[in-house]
């Protein structure tokens, strides 16, 4: 072998290193002339459009500002790395659960304390929002639209058998009892999918954590059990048998039947309730577009007064803390937020924007639950208050297979103290 | 693709002994070819960058209160400490082992039968090898996503009789399991036959002759002269699908992502669970490096142990 021949094996080989080096790197973006350019993180596939919308609106009006969407599927992990690389996006928008609490604690996000469209919205969202997590006497994020999480009922089905909405638990009873002499399935159960379990428990046990039961939880740490102040065996008893009460009117086979299989059984009158959120409704308008559906809140014991409706944020907006574009930002965010913007958006995506004053659309399960936001009667998941290291859907699932609720609460407990005895907050001087 | 680079270099290891080595190519230097190190180089540097060094990197977190992204303290041992009172971990490695040995068992006995069947002369012999190979080609999530539709809709409406399909068995907190063994198994064959295959065409014929004109009955044939000569894939076959079950992922993912309850959430699925969507990054990777060492341990014991009772001819 020549040396010649060598160097040139070598070269290729170079070339081909490089080559992949190349590909591997990204590709910068190039600055425009006299226009800035937001970036927007939307986490939302199906407002991918009604966004577009919005932002060609804005254009035209803001020639000075251009806002590119980037709509991206797992928002989660994708805004952390961007977070992580320090590459956070101008306008975010997120699905207000509890991983973003912790992000919102962490600081990263802006703070609206200041700012006047601050004003403008719905008290008991951003009160959510604040359940969730700020920065210590922050506002990272602005609520946008909400959804909520209460009883599908068939507005003909309850017609017909001449029922009313029921206000109290022993309404909610007198009404499924009247549904299933008149040979009518009171509810469609979708247990095959785990997280179908949640709603009702979500519901039910917002009422027995009304007062700081997280913060409690969370100050109890690793020695949270039936002898604590407060603990799920200690508080949860009365929730749990209400929702075993409720699945033990299920259908025959719920165990077995999916999310998909019971939108379709509600949408075609097989059943007068379902345990499920607004967001339901979509795919049931979608199997039976004529479908008369609205939805009433679980009923807190007796008093008709102190219910209170589940609402979570869907969509929250927010920008980076340290954000070149701070003004801009600012400006598109305002935009988001006017009354004639954020109705269209609620109304196309079915959802309760946050903005005090702005209309909802006329859809039947809207306006049943618009009192409730009007009232501020309304509370966050409480699931989102729950580490994610503790499987709370899969024994809430358990618990709803074998109606043990008192193993389902003693193994809550336990995890919220392993949790918590393993959890060694950051100090920050490791690095 | 790493389990075929295993099994490639395990059976030459395992018939080393029998393979007579080749005449050494006369080179004029004492070093080889550069072209060979070229070859060497990109396979090492992609190796050590995508698979090396991320497993130290998760060895390093393991020590830490890292949460996947912010800040993170050094915490010594006490992820390590915390796993063992951890009955939700101790849980998922009992279902682990249940699985793997159960489905290590079904998988062998099926696979060494199937490839004794299309080693006969039987007709379509080619035809036959090609579809049983045919569920090792097909992507794992997407047969699964086939067969939880088979288990929820269609098995419960043709054995409606039987009262634990009719109610969908996937839903069913003791005999989930066995569903996920089911599609496993069914997955994991297809491998197995090939190399079964590839191990009874090493077998002479002449030994077979010999042993009919010595009147050995069919299974004498199989237990002295089959079995004995197969035991190096054998050992292969084992060691590998127990590694492999052991660390089952897809499969419970399609079919009930670790439900009911917790009834079907393998190690691996806890590590994916709790680090991922869980936030507890460091503590799951703590537990990723202990079944890590349980691997090998498990492999290194079953290939002392299986290599013992290989035959060589």
């Amino acid at each position: 072998m020549t040396i010649r021949h060598r160097t040139t094996a070598r070269a290729v080989a170079v070339l081909a290193t490089a080559g992949i080096a190349i590909t591997l790197g990204g590709c910068a973006s190039s600055p425009g002339n006299g226009v800035t350019t937001l970036s927007f993180f939307q986490f939302k596939g199906e407002a991918l459009s009604d966004f577009a919308d919005i932002i060609a609106d804005f254009e035209a009006e803001n020639p000075d500002i251009r806002v590119v969407q980037n709509q991206v599927a797992d928002s989660e992990t994708a805004i952390r790395t961007l977070l992580v690389k320090d590459k956070a996006p101008d306008v975010i928008t997120l699905n207000a659960n509890g991983n973003f609490g912790k992000l919102a604690q962490a600081g990263v996000f802006y703070d609206f304390s200041d700012e006047p469209v601050l004003q403008t919205i719905n008290p008991a969202v951003q009160e959510i929002l604040a359940q969730l997590g700020n920065k210590e006497g922050e506002v990272n994020s602005l609520g946008y639209v909400n959804n909520a999480n209460g009883v599908i009922y068939n507005r003909e089905i309850f017609a017909e058998q001449g029922l009313e909405v029921p206000e109290t638990w022993d309404e909610f009873l007198a009404v499924i009892d009247a549904l299933e002499t008149a040979g009518i399935a009171p509810f469609y159960g979708t247990l095959a999918d785990a997280w179908t379990g949640m709603p009702s428990w979500n519901a039910l046990g917002a009422y027995p954590t009304q007062n700081g039961f997280f913060d409690e939880l969370r100050a109890e740490g690793d020695t949270v059990g039936p002898d604590s102040s407060v603990s799920f065996e200690k508080d949860f008893a009365d929730a749990m048998a209400q929702q075993g009460e409720l699945f033990s009117h299920m259908q025959e086979g719920y165990r077995g039947r999916t999310y998909d299989d019971g939108n379709a059984a509600f949408a075609n009158g097989e059943a007068a309730m379902l345990l499920q959120g607004i967001w339901a409704l979509s795919p049931i308008k979608a199997i039976n577009p004529d479908i008369d559906a609205a939805i009433f809140p679980y009923p807190d014991g007796d008093s008709p007064d102190d219910r209170l409706l589940v609402s979570g944020v869907d969509v929250t907006v927010t920008m980076a803390r340290n954000t070149p574009h701070r003004e801009e930002a600012l400006r598109f965010i305002d935009y988001l937020f006017d009354k004639g913007v954020i109705e269209k958006f609620a109304a196309s995506q079915n959802m309760v924007p946050s903005v005090v004053g702005a209309q909802l659309s006329d859809d039947p399960a809207l306006q049943s639950i618009k009192p409730f936001f009007d009232d501020g009667k309304i509370t966050g998941f409480i699931d989102h208050q729950v580490p994610g290291a503790i499987p709370l859907t899969a024994i809430v699932q358990q618990f709803l297979f074998d109606g043990d609720a008192d193993a389902a609460l003693a193994t809550l407990d336990s995890e919220w103290r392993k949790v918590a005895a393993r959890t060694i907050p950051v100090t920050g001087d490791g690095k | 693709m790493t389990t075929l680079t295993s099994a490639v270099r395990a059976s030459t290891a395992g018939d080393g002994a029998a393979v007579k080595r080749a005449g050494r190519v006369r080179s004029d230097s004492s070093r080889a070819m550069p072209a060979y190190y070229w070859m060497v180089w990109p396979a090492v540097i992609a190796f050590a960058a995508f698979h090396t060094i991320p497993v130290l990197v998760g060895i390093f977190f393991s020590f830490t209160n890292y949460a996947g992204y912010g800040e993170w303290d050094f915490v010594g041992i006490s992820n390590y400490l915390n796993l063992f009172q951890d009955d939700r971990v101790l849980k998922a490695y009992g279902f682990s082992f249940l699985f793997a040995i159960v489905a290590t068992i079904l998988t062998n006995a099926i696979s060494l039968a199937i490839a004794m069947g299309l080693n006969a002369k039987i007709k379509a012999r080619n035809f036959w090898r090609g579809v049983y190979f045919v569920p090792y080609v097909l992507a794992i999530l997407v047969i699964g996503y086939v067969f939880q539709f088979l288990f929820s809709n269609s098995l419960p409406k043709i054995l409606s009789g039987i009262p634990l399909f009719r109610d969908n068995i996937l839903t069913n907190p003791d005999w989930a399991w066995t569903a996920i063994v089911g599609l496993a198994v069914w997955q994991a064959c297809a491998f197995s036959i090939i190399i079964y295959l590839s191990g009874l065409q090493t077998i002479p014929a002449e030994l077979y002759e010999a042993a009919s004109l010595d009147g050995a009955s069919p299974w004498r044939q199989f237990s002295s002269i089959t079995f004995p000569l197969i035991g190096a894939f054998f050992t292969i076959n084992v060691v590998l699908s127990l590694k492999g079950f052991l660390q089952v992922f897809d499969p419970i993912v399609a079919l009930t992502n670790g439900g009911p309850g917790t009834a079907t959430e393998s190690v691996t699925l806890l590590i994916f669970k709790g680090g991922f969507s869980g936030g507890e990054f460091a503590y799951q990777t703590a537990n990723a490096v202990v079944f890590f060492i349980v691997i090998t341990i498990v492999s290194l014991v079953q290939f002392r142990f299986l290599q013992r009772r290989e035959a060589d001819f």
